[in-house]
């Protein structure tokens, strides 16, 4: 019983659902296929989940809008600095994180030199990285160099490297929230600002850490994704705006900050890939897709946060 | 004497009505200033077709063709944001402005103030219903159509079918699945064994296949929307399936995966798109408007493309990441024109 009520079980129950109907379609044709594709598709929402999760508890009206251009404009200056020459894989990984610090290093100078709420200011900044993407590149597609789209590609004892990547960052942020004394300032931000300040924790200091992490978290995903997918493209990061709060809603962590929920994000990246497989597979056109996905989002919030209450 | 003259002017006047349509229309139109209205310019599609306008434009204002071509792009995809922004045209005096369009309806308030105020307005690619303006359409439902009737070609046996839409709720994602629901029922042989939306995106195309591919039994042909083929034949080739004949859309990444499988198995498909150039075949008919020719309103883009005959000289002209292309001439206008005189009513139709 007390696994049940662990907020973070909803959106795996809910994921171990949708590949179980999806098997059942197929009498169980497929499964180790569709859970190698989930792995890796999962893994690019699971680690723009991750940052945005640190945003999020961070406390109300704290999230970061501009993940998407973050992502592209990482991707496309890493790739056009590697320009597909062998063994630059390191160099593109360097621009792609050096462009995640400057993202989110400008995002918080927005949010605390002109005390722009952070919704405002990561959106009109990210109008920026999105022109300054277009503008670097006008939208040309490099290929990735051969060695890192293998490594994108690729799998070590049937998991996706990718998938790797990401459960080695989920372990690596539940280690700094659980175990630092980081993550307990960045708990204690979520659940009172102005009792941390007064208790005297760095609050400035950790908010503007926390920003730097999402948007490096997001270039991260942005280098990966484009060295998986064949090279970044504009409008590539698009589709991870919402998902990156949907990742975080579903996982259980609470919207209201201050309680952050790291295997939750991991489950419902699963799910968020799976519950669209399920549905394209029984058949079922865009709308019902939609109406569909949306009500069991719905339910599974409903359920993680009433087992919360009850706690 | 007045004979021969006479005879003499004849033959000109043949002659440049017949080839030198453009030379003709250098002095009734050197003075006139032509504005490109486009609402968006996040992909790599638009990012070609702006700069092959901006080529094609400078290079006629530089012959002397027209006074000024310039183009204007919205900041964010909105209806309201290019309403203002073609109100603003009106006031600086442009006597022409071709508009690729965020709604078909919502700027009809600002085109028909546009052609109150003595302004051309010729839409196309996202066209508007307005009746005072012109519209270069896409036949998308031809385009769907003809990728199942290439399929038939090809495998005359027929079998499973993939369908990789585009983005859900957009009218060319409607068009283009009623053309191709259109082909599938002709073609009896092929059975539409499943459906994905790419949102006309590699990365997008690539999840969506590889997400239904283990619940689908042994796929033949993929038909896709353009800008998604790439993606789909990245995720058979993960999920080890054997390669289907996937119908491309001209981009190079598509090109150049077609080059390649063809070089190492003779892997042959057809690909085709709407060229980016067709901004410059809506500034000809612009052109051509001002200069006083009669056009009808309802037009049709010609398809682009791509065969295995013509596959390396298109991919050897196409950069790296961006779409086939091709830029238009005033004699492409001219045919394009006089192919929607000789078709009207299957041109109203639409």
């Amino acid at each position: 019983m007390k696994l049940l009520q662990k907020p973070w079980i909803w959106s795996w129950v809910a994921a171990v659902a949708a590949f179980g109907l999806t098997i059942a379609l197929t009498q169980g044709r497929g499964a180790s296929e569709l859970g190698y594709a989930a792995l890796s598709f999962g893994a690019f929402a699971a680690i723009v989940g991750l940052g945005q999760m640190l945003v999020i508890t961070l406390g109300p009206g704290n999230i970061d809008l501009s993940i998407p251009a973050s992502m592209t404009l990482a991707a496309t200056l890493a790739l056009k600095a590697m320009g597909a020459e062998p063994g630059s894989a390191w160099l593109g990984l360097l621009v792609a994180l050096g462009v995640g610090l400057g993202t989110g290093l400008a995002n918080f100078a927005l949010i605390w030199a002109l005390r722009l709420p952070p919704i405002i200011a990561t959106l009109a900044a990210s109008l920026v990285y999105q022109s300054i993407a277009i503008w670097s590149n006008r939208g040309l597609r490099i290929k990735p160099p051969e060695a890192l789209a293998d490594f994108a590609t690729g799998r070590m004892a049937g998991v996706p490297n990718v998938a790797i990547v990401a459960v080695v960052l989920a372990a690596l942020v539940w280690l700094v929230l659980e175990r630092t004394i980081w993550g307990r300032w960045l708990l204690a931000c979520g659940q009172n600002l102005r009792a941390a300040r007064l208790a005297g924790v760095p609050v400035e200091a950790v908010r503007a850490a926390t920003y730097v992490a999402v948007a490096v978290f997001a270039s991260l995903a942005g280098y990966l994704l484009a060295s998986f997918s064949g090279g970044a493209a504009l409008n590539m990061g698009s589709e991870y705006l919402l998902m990156s709060i949907a990742v975080v809603v579903i996982g259980g962590t609470s919207i209201a900050g201050g309680m952050s929920n790291v295997p939750g994000v991991w489950g419902a990246s699963l799910f968020m890939f799976l519950v669209v497989s399920m549905l394209n597979s029984y058949g079922a056109g865009a709308g019902v897709r939609m109406v569909l996905t949306g009500v069991i989002i719905i339910g599974i919030v409903i359920a993680a946060s009433t087992r919360r209450a009850r706690q | 004497m007045n004979r021969s003259a006479l005879l003499l002017g004849a033959v000109g006047l043949t002659m440049g009505l017949s080839g030198g349509l453009s030379g003709m229309a250098v002095a009734d139109t050197s003075g006139k200033r032509i504005a490109l209205s486009n609402n968006y310019a996040g992909n790599s599609w638009r990012q070609s077709m702006l700069q092959t306008f901006t080529e094609a434009g400078d290079k006629a204002v530089a012959d002397g063709v027209v006074a000024a071509a310039d183009a204007y792009t919205t900041s964010e995809n909105q209806a309201t944001e290019q309403a203002a922004q073609i109100q603003n045209m009106i006031l600086q005096g442009y006597d022409a402005i071709i508009l690729d369009a965020a709604s078909p309806t919502a700027l009809n308030g600002a085109v028909e103030e546009a052609c109150n105020a003595g302004v051309t307005v010729v839409s196309f690619d996202g066209i508007v219903t307005a009746p005072c303006a012109w519209r270069i359409a896409v036949d998308f439902r031809g385009m769907g159509r003809e990728q199942v009737d290439y399929l038939a070609q090809r495998l005359p046996d027929g079998g499973n079918l993939l369908e990789v839409r585009g983005l859900a709720g957009v009218f060319v994602d409607d068009e283009l699945h009623a053309g191709i629901t259109e082909g599938v029922a002709a073609h009896d042989q092929f059975k539409i064994a499943g459906a994905v939306h790419g949102d006309w995106a590699q990365d997008v195309a690539q999840k969506a296949v590889a997400g239904i591919l283990p619940s689908l039994p042994d796929i033949a042909g993929v038909v896709t929307q353009g800008g998604d083929g790439y993606g789909t034949a990245q995720a058979f080739a993960a999920a080890g399936r054997d390669m289907p004949l996937i119908v491309l859309g001209n981009r190079k990444d598509e090109l150049q995966w077609w080059a390649d499988a063809r070089d190492e198995n003779g892997y042959e498909t057809l690909s085709l798109s709407i060229a980016p150039g067709v901004a410059t075949l809506a500034f000809w008919v612009a052109q051509q408007i001002l200069d006083g020719k009669d056009v009808p309103k309802d037009l049709t883009v010609p398809f682009l493309k791509v065969t295995a005959d013509t596959l390396d000289e298109t991919l050897a002209a196409t950069p790296d990441g961006s779409v086939a292309n091709t830029v238009y001439t005033a004699e492409d206008a001219d045919k394009v024109i006089a192919a929607a005189i000789a078709a009207p009513s299957e041109n109203g139709a639409k």
